[in-house]
């Protein structure tokens, strides 16, 4: 038990002393926070650019030929329209930049749904604001007769839809009852990205550096992988701990500073639902889905003879841990079909598969049981076998096991 | 007669279809230096692996103070293999402490036991450096630290002394010197027959996994009618042989 101690903690510390473990930490919710507010105030301030130019745009010909554009609405803009007869000659002033730009409306609109914009240039930006003028005058010029500004607005921009959903006569929380199971998903999700990998890179480094010999000398193989094992889930801990507290602190600045917090798609705080099946399977097989992946590195790491090999070879589970984003419409939607079915049992897109059903709550408890009991019989078999790889691949430095050994007697 | 610190009775290991040790037995006193000698892939490492519980024998016993090794009895045992190496990207201190740790020392102890260690070779500016830092022999020296560690009673030391120059050369022998006036075995392994001559009491020379000389360095060189180890070595090894396993 001791050695076992000292096994989690040195792995523990070696993951955690690392600056780089930290700097990861730090640097991906910096990075997601950056992307986030560089992609919208880069598309505020194009859009806010775009709307301005389209607002200052006065050397444009305006030419109705389908009797839809209502004269007062290009008049609103500081423009006037020009008589349709004269179509080729104003094209002839935008080609030698006499004009700025050109705007017909043929008369086949209404059943064509396309209008021709000439520029004297190739400029991207004056290229969007004309198309947002053109685009603009042809909306509330055939919104116009709905009266009022709001209702203009509310035709051109539609509403917001408040969902309420009964089930067995009982008001569901909707869309607020996927978070909690949800989150098993993400966090999934976190600790493959992050810990998975140490238990590759663990094994296979120690292999590479030579130092496999002398620990498998002072301690038992299967000592030293639940050892990994577990300083893994601590170091997950960790993580888990370190993004929730600054999860935390940014509401609590965000509160501080007075602003209210509009979460996505409806999501209330106070109407989360804490179903204890859902949760249940969610952690189990978020633990089991862990555990086999982590069976599928080991053995990965002790059948490779160096870490560059052992990588290569793991991308083959990082591909099965992902392959069900493709289906993921299917999985959500449609549970009976057969490829759902397949990927709902298969061990290497079982994890998400599962967490993802269980998340939108359409997996019976048959047989979300019946994929449980799958995948621990999965998670058995793969941990068996990667302590057997363990065993016989520890101290192969320069050449991969054979499946004769792996599988024969000894 | 004490009773042996390693006992290896007809030991016989085959690996797929290659036989790599063939019908083996020797035994080890308390305090004696065994020269374990052999050409590479002879069956040397193996041996020791097997006595180290890393390999499973295919028959006889191999027993470490009247035990089949297991790493519960690690802090009966010192090895320094010939795959040397060490977590490159933690720090001297630590690593020593660790393995102290693995060997059965107080954590306290393994800490005191170290930086003494790293002040008498040198290496007490480098407690707090990361292991991939130090030079090869600076790391060698590291290795026979954490081999050290606790006072084994066996200590294996596989090419101890290959990559080290003179003065370290002479501080490792040292050590083992002092090990050995201390009570300890010594399994030493190397292909230098000088060592042989100044350290060993008794040697055994393996050859396609079998033992071709064993004895007292006196009885081996009466037996081969010869005065020089490195000698009997070529001699043995000069005979037609067949192919040597190489594992």
């Amino acid at each position: 038990m001791s050695k076992l101690k000292t096994v989690i903690r040195h792995e523990y510390l070696t993951i955690v002393k690392q600056p780089s473990f930290w700097i990861m930490m730090l640097a991906i919710p910096l990075l997601i926070a950056a992307a986030l507010s560089l992609s919208y105030f880069g598309n505020k301030s194009s859009e806010e650019r775009i709307n301005e130019l389209a607002k200052d745009l006065k050397n444009v010909t305006i030419i109705d030929q389908s009797g839809l554009i209502k004269s007062e609405v290009v008049a609103a803009s500081g423009l006037t329209l020009s008589a349709s007869e004269s179509a080729n000659t104003a094209r002839e002033t935008v080609r030698t930049g006499k004009k700025d730009a050109l705007i017909v409306y043929p008369t086949d609109l209404a059943q064509k749904r396309t209008y021709q914009v000439y520029l004297s240039s190739n400029d991207l930006t004056k290229s969007s604001s004309v198309t947002s003028l053109a685009d603009n005058l042809l909306k509330t010029s055939l919104f116009l007769p709905l009266g009022s500004g709001e209702i203009i607005a509310l035709a051109q921009n539609g509403a917001e839809s408040q969902l309420t959903t009964y089930e067995n006569g009982v008001k569901t929380a909707g869309f607020n009852e996927y978070i909690v199971p949800g989150l098993f998903v993400i966090l999934f999700y976190l600790i493959f990205a992050f810990s998975v990998g140490y238990m590759l890179t663990s094994v296979s480094e120690e292999k590479e550096n030579r130092s496999m010999e002398m620990v498998l000398t002072y301690v038992r193989p299967r000592h030293l992988i639940v050892g990994k094992l577990l300083a893994v889930i601590l170091v997950t801990l960790t993580q888990i701990i370190f993004f929730a507290l600054l999860t935390l602190i940014a509401y609590f600045v965000a509160q501080s500073l007075g602003n209210s917090i509009s979460l996505p798609a409806g999501i209330n705080l106070d109407e989360l639902v804490f179903d204890p099946i859902a949760i249940f399977f969610g952690l189990s097989f978020l633990i089991i889905g862990f555990l086999m992946f982590a069976g599928f590195m080991i053995a990965t790491a002790a059948a490779a003879p160096s870490t560059k090999e052992a990588n290569s070879f793991s991308s083959v589970f990082f591909i099965g841990a992902f392959a069900p984003f493709y289906f993921v419409m299917m999985i959500v939607t449609d549970p009976e079909n057969s490829i759902t079915k397949f990927l709902t049992f298969f061990p290497l897109t079982s994890p998400v598969v599962t967490l993802l059903r269980n998340t939108v709550g359409n997996m019976s408890l048959l047989e979300a049981s019946l994929a449980l009991a799958t995948m621990t019989l999965a998670m058995i078999v793969t941990i068996a076998l990667a302590i057997r790889m363990f065993r016989l691949g520890a101290l192969e430095f320069s050449s991969r096991i054979k499946l004769s050994s792996l599988f024969g007697k000894g | 007669m004490k009773k042996p610190i390693v006992s290896v009775k007809d030991f016989n290991l085959t690996i797929g279809n290659k036989r790599i040790v063939d019908d083996l037995s020797f035994e080890i006193q308390p305090g004696e230096i065994f020269a374990f000698l052999g050409a590479n892939g002879s069956g040397k490492t193996s041996t020791i692996r097997s006595l180290l519980g890393i390999y499973q024998p295919t028959s006889g016993t191999l027993h470490i103070d009247g035990h089949t090794y297991t790493p519960q009895f690690s802090h009966l045992v010192g090895y320094l293999p010939e795959e040397r190496g060490l977590y490159t990207r933690s720090k001297v201190l630590d690593t020593m402490i660790y393995f102290g740790e693995l060997k059965g020392m107080k954590r306290d102890d393994a800490r005191t036991f170290s930086l003494a260690y790293l002040e008498r070779v040198g290496l007490a500016d480098k407690a707090t450096t990361k292991i991939k830092k130090l030079s090869g022999g600076q790391q060698q020296k590291v290795q026979l630290g954490v081999a050290i560690m606790n006072n084994p009673q066996l200590l294996i030391l596989d090419e101890p002394t290959k990559g080290l120059d003179p003065v370290n050369r002479k501080l490792l022998l040292d050590i083992v010197d002092e090990h050995q006036a201390a009570g300890a075995a010594v399994i030493y392994i190397t292909h230098l027959m000088e060592e042989v001559e100044r350290l060993a009491d008794t040697l055994l020379i393996l050859k396609d996994g079998r033992a071709e000389a064993h004895g007292s360095v006196a009885a081996v060189k009466k037996q081969f009618k010869s005065t020089s180890i490195e000698d009997i070595f070529v001699s043995i090894y000069n005979e037609n042989s067949a192919e040597v396993a190489h594992v």
